[in-house]
């Protein structure tokens, strides 16, 4: 980014989040209309990956670990960090003592051994975790202890994150289908109407962590007396709401819309670099089985072009093969030469012929307009598949129908996606065999094996640049660069910390 | 394209109908804005100055110049040529609901108004199918069938078919007491033929009147189900599929979604005209209802 | 007229069983298995077949449609798959937005339609009668979405005076809730003037042309007495026709302007729908609004049989 846009950015974007403490105290009280990208399918973040699903639900449901400022995992329902054994195999979890679930109960490692076995039974990241686990029984009323079969470093992460995510329900509520949303967090659900509203109210017996909000971490902060969580699915209407000042926060803005939002009457909020899209490929069934045309794919792909028409200017994006960007300590270029800006159209035609393409079956992009940029990409690569000599169909579908048809390996080449930059490289997607798009390759499991083992977090880096090689040798999905999230805030609403999955604990409205 | 062919056939030699619409200004109007977007929809390929998709990404949401006369799109196409070729689709869509629609509501009017046993389950049937409201039914349709073109013109050919089929009863009912027709009937002219020369024939009038409010409306719900997002797939350039993509721009560049919505209300409003000054020429009768 | 009545009431029954059947072919076209499309991705061909054989899909068409019937004669609409609840609870839930946002149509339409179309049918010829015609027909081609979305950027976004969609959040008072109606309400009441100010046209050059209405003014009566006291009477019964019509045709436009605006009527909830690919909730909304409509053509007909003594079956 250039440095006069930079100014310009800094000097637009409200500067939230603690600094604000210093110039106004926060007021209890106060109700918030939040925006959100639609109606989520359901409000378990355990049976589901949705960022939508865990922005929501992270308000209810707690998990034993979250992140703080910088990242790292922080306790949360958890008393302390883990204590792991010498050989990494064996986690003690000492519990806080004193929590309440919204019905009154109180929280012991009975819930908390249910809700984990619930986890590992019906949640993707549970099930990838459960292949490495021996057992998860509880060690006296106020601990659990997993014990697993060889060390797994990114446990406490994946414990942490916030969707398909660890939550701890009450036992009794143990069903596979969570039909009472009863959970420890700082609200509660009082009303969801589908398509109107999900509200969500202070839950005055919250048993906050002692100290200073930190991250995802530290203390909770319970200003706010009610939050209502407002399905717009259209983004023009989202934006239109944003500049008419209708709601406290709206999520997932197009970022084009950075200038009307700023004349409006909300306030942008710019998250740089917010993640990354990608064109996962279906390596189980189909024409993509064949390495081969995948490395055509990867090289067909203009992502300079599919970025610009996604997200227009230079300011919003950045083109990039890396898989994590510069400030991250993942970051690293090893094996990204395959990443071409501007395409290699000759290369990739080269491939199609070698692998025997005949055109008779066409690629199936599977896409929704739920993310316009999503669409944007498709229709760009779509120019530059073609040009490689394939034969493109997009099926644009409602982004639940994606999410219900991606499951399926018959009906997709492929679909299209993206993530925010995650905490800890175990918790990308593809990482798991399970995930659609179905990679599995002896390189893969050696490589994230090394990943998982180590325990020394320089040994770890090293581990995942040679991850990132395989995944660009064996292109199982193809990321399309940087991008930058925006989001829109009523100039009232305060203490809200830019973040890939907001959160309105700890918010609160100015009089 | 398909409005132009039964007129022609109706008047059968009869000077009068040109020379009717040649004393309505408003009439003379709309036939030439209409011949105007067909003959351009029709050499799309000689007039468009792009190719519709060709993306040239580095020249996106530029506003109307030389170059491109109605600016270019987010994906740096140009608007001039999209809007030209999506009306070849938008048209042929229209045309072809007037088709599928005719061919259905023709038959059931026919019958219905012909054969006295018919009429009642018929006329049920077609007001059955006229309590859909239009867009529901075609929404429905489209759902059940399939969102691709083939089936929108399925689904807008069924829709409208009652509305055809309507007309073509209450005029088959009128027609089939001429004295000629029960002449042809005494005289033991097997039905069929009695029905296509005498009583089809009569009805190119009507039938012609009504294809043109149905390919009217057929483009605005075309449109309408584009804009919805259960239509067409929105990367086939219709002028429906243009608007709601171009909505996003609406601020920076409006030109997107002004000049497909201007080509609709040109040729919606066109053909609405067109089909006012035949009904008052070709059937004095229906002049005063819908 | 108690002949007529029954014959009417018989026709009316046999047109419902007939919509009754039109849905019920449309929603079984429809591709794909329903019960895979219920249990989601991860369903096992055993779930399948269970559920299959508890919602009575293994048995035969005829079967099924006589359940589906009978169903429908208790009052069963079915149950809708994303939302978890009954169709006609979902429909319920949704009805309100969609009945005041045509009820305020309506009177928009009428507040321009009729002034507009008695005024150019009394002008006749007129510059007026020529503008207002030449108007009606350019209304009537604008799509509707388009207009809903100018008015939207103009008074909602620009002007400020109201929020560009949704419908108020919870608890919020009915006056709220009909703030947010204003502009959909508007959009939707200028396209549907146009068909009645034709109408109304229509009607009144057909009733100033006839012998009391010459009567009248031969009498000396002021002319505004003339056009809205006796032509207007006359006139009345086929404009009141095509507003009940309008009425229940603007689920149409409400469609799309529910879409729009973000409102969480019947009309976007077929949209998400027919998205969702939730079919039970879609045939719900077909055979209530096709029923609505059925309805509300029989009573008006009835309306002419006791207003107008001249109909006569």
């Amino acid at each position: 980014m250039n440095g006069t846009v930079r100014i310009l950015l800094s000097s637009a974007i409200a500067i939230v989040g603690l600094t604000d403490a210093a110039f106004a105290a926060p007021a209890k009280g106060g109700v918030i209309d939040v925006a959100t990208i639609g109606e989520p399918p359901t409000l378990d973040p355990v049976s589901s990956t949705a960022d939508l699903v865990g922005i929501i639900s992270q308000h209810v449901f707690e998990t034993l670990y979250t992140f703080d400022k910088a990242w790292a995992p922080t306790p949360l329902l958890a008393a302390t960090l883990p204590e792991i054994s010498a050989d990494g195999t064996v986690y003690r979890i000492p519990l806080r003592a004193g929590v309440k679930f919204h019905d009154g109960s109180t929280m012991s490692s009975k819930d908390v051994v249910a809700s984990l076995k619930r986890w590992m039974k019906i949640g993707s990241r549970g099930k990838q975790v459960a292949a490495n686990v021996v057992s998860v029984e509880a060690d006296g009323d106020m601990a659990v202890k997993i014990t697993l079969k060889t060390a797994y470093a990114p446990l406490t992460a994946f414990l942490a994150f916030n969707n398909s995510a660890a939550i701890i329900v009450p036992e009794a509520n143990n069903e596979d289908t969570l039909t009472k949303i009863v959970g420890t967090g700082p609200y509660m659900l009082k009303e969801r109407k589908p398509d109107q509203y999900i509200q969500l109210v202070r839950f005055d017996d919250y048993a906050s962590r002692a100290g200073d909000p930190d991250g995802y971490g530290g203390a909770r902060k319970q200003w706010l007396d009610e939050i209502r969580f407002v399905p717009v699915p259209d983004a023009n209407t989202r934006v239109e709401g944003a500049v008419a000042g209708q709601f406290a926060y709206v999520d997932s803005l197009p970022i084009e819309s950075f200038d009307r939002v700023k004349a409006g009457k909300a306030k942008p909020v710019l998250l740089k670099p917010f993640g990354w899209p990608m064109f996962v490929m279906n390596t189980k069934q189909g024409l993509f089985s064949d390495i081969t045309l995948r490395k055509a794919v990867q090289a067909a792909l203009a992502p300079e072009d599919m970025m610009t028409a996604a997200f227009g200017s230079k300011d919003f994006f950045s083109v990039e093969g890396a898989m994590y960007p510069k400030d991250y300590v993942w970051s690293t270029n090893a094996g990204t030469e395959p990443y071409k800006p501007q395409g290699a159209t000759e290369a990739a035609a080269a491939l199609v012929r070698q692998a025997g393409y005949d055109g008779s079956k066409p690629i199936r992009i599977l896409t929704s307009r739920q993310y316009e940029f999503h669409y944007k990409m498709a229709l760009v690569a779509q120019e530059y598949l073609k040009a490689a000599g394939f034969k493109v169909q997009l099926d644009v579908v409602e982004w639940a129908t994606l999410v219900q048809r991606r499951a399926d390996p018959a009906l997709w080449d492929i679909y299209i996606t993206h993530s925010p930059f995650l905490p800890e490289p175990a918790l990308i997607g593809f990482m798991s065999d399970a995930a659609p798009g179905w990679w599995t390759s002896p390189a893969k499991t050696a490589a994230i094996a090394a990943l998982n083992t180590a325990t020394d977090p320089k040994k770890r880096i090293a581990a995942w640049a040679e991850v990132q090689k395989v995944i660009y040798a064996e292109a199982p999905a193809y990321k399309v660069g940087n991008f930058n999230a925006l989001a829109a805030k009523a100039p009232q609403l305060e203490g809200v910390a830019p973040a890939p999955w907001p959160y309105f604990w700890n918010a609160w409205l100015e009089k | 394209m398909a409005a132009s062919a039964p007129i022609s056939a109706s008047v059968s030699g009869d000077e009068s109908l040109v020379a009717g619409l040649m004393r309505r200004p408003p009439a003379v109007g709309a036939a030439i804005v209409l011949a105007l977007v067909i003959a351009a929809a029709l050499a799309a390929q000689w007039v468009a100055p792009y190719a519709p998709s060709k993306l040239s990404i580095a020249s996106r949401l530029q506003g109307p110049s030389l170059v491109h006369l109605f600016g270019t799109d987010e994906f740096g196409r140009d608007v001039l040529s999209r809007t030209i070729w999506a009306g070849r689709v938008s048209l042929a869509v229209g045309g072809s609901v007037v088709v599928v629609s005719c061919l259905i509501g023709v038959t059931l009017g026919l019958l219905a108004g012909y054969f006295r046993r018919l009429d009642g389950p018929l006329s049920r049937l077609i007001d059955a199918m006229m309590a859909f409201p239009d867009i529901l039914l075609a929404i429905a349709l489209v759902a059940a069938l399939g969102p691709n073109v083939v089936n929108v013109v399925l689904a807008l050919g069924i829709v409208y078919a009652p509305r055809a089929a309507r007309v073509v009863r209450a005029s088959t009912l009128v027609i089939r007491e001429l004295a000629y027709v029960e002449a042809a009937r005494a005289l033991g002219v097997p039905t069929y033929k009695i029905l296509l020369r005498h009583v089809l024939r009569n009805l190119a009038s009507p039938i012609t009147v009504q294809a043109t409010f149905i390919f009217a409306n057929a483009i605005l719900a075309e449109a309408g189900l584009s804009f919805l997002g259960v239509g067409v797939s929105p990367d086939v350039p219709t002028w429906g599929t243009m608007i709601a993509m171009g909505r996003q721009f609406m601020d920076q560049a409006g030109w997107i979604m002004w000049f497909p919505g201007i080509a609709i209300v040109a040729s919606v409003m066109s053909l609405q005209v067109m089909g006012d000054a035949l009904r008052d020429l070709l059937d004095p009768r229906l002049a005063r209802t819908t | 007229m108690a002949r007529v009545i029954l014959r009417r009431l018989v026709e009316m029954v046999a047109v419902m069983a007939l919509v009754v059947t039109i849905v019920f072919v449309i929603v079984r076209v429809a591709p794909g298995d329903p019960a895979a499309m219920m249990l989601g991705p991860d369903a096992t061909p055993q779930d399948i077949t269970d559920l299959r054989a508890r919602l009575g899909l293994d048995s035969s068409l005829l079967v099924q449609y006589g359940r589906y019937v009978a169903g429908l004669l208790q009052g069963d609409l079915g149950q809708s798959i994303f939302l978890a609840r009954p169709v006609g609870q979902a429909l319920w839930e949704r009805a309100e937005p969609t009945f005041f946002l045509t009820l305020f149509s309506i009177f928009v339409a009428c507040g321009i339609a009729l002034p507009v179309g008695i005024l150019s049918a009394y002008w006749r010829g007129s510059v007026f009668d020529q503008v207002t015609t030449t108007t009606a027909v350019f209304v009537a081609s604008i799509p509707s979405f388009w207009l809903g979305l100018v008015l939207m950027q103009v008074f909602a976004v620009k002007l400020g005076w109201f929020d560009p969609s949704g419908y108020g959040g919870p608890g919020a008072s009915l006056a709220e809730r009909l703030h947010h109606l204003v502009l959909p309400a508007v959009a939707l009441g200028i396209v549907s003037s146009a068909l009645i100010a034709r109408f109304t046209r229509a009607s009144m050059l057909d009733v100033l042309g006839d012998d009391y209405v010459r009567t009248a003014r031969a009498k000396g009566m002021g002319e505004a007495r003339v056009v809205l006291k006796h032509a207007m009477k006359n006139a009345l019964i086929p404009i009141l026709t095509v507003i009940g019509l309008t009425a229940a045709l603007l689920i149409s436009g409400a469609i799309v302007t529910e879409t729009v605006y973000g409102l969480p009527g019947v009309g976007s909830l077929v949209v998400s729908a027919v998205l969702r690919r939730d079919y039970p909730v879609i045939q719900g909304t077909l055979l209530i609004v096709a029923g609505l409509y059925v309805l509300i053509n029989f009573v008006i007909d009835m309306l002419y049989l006791v207003v107008d003594p001249r109909v006569r079956y």
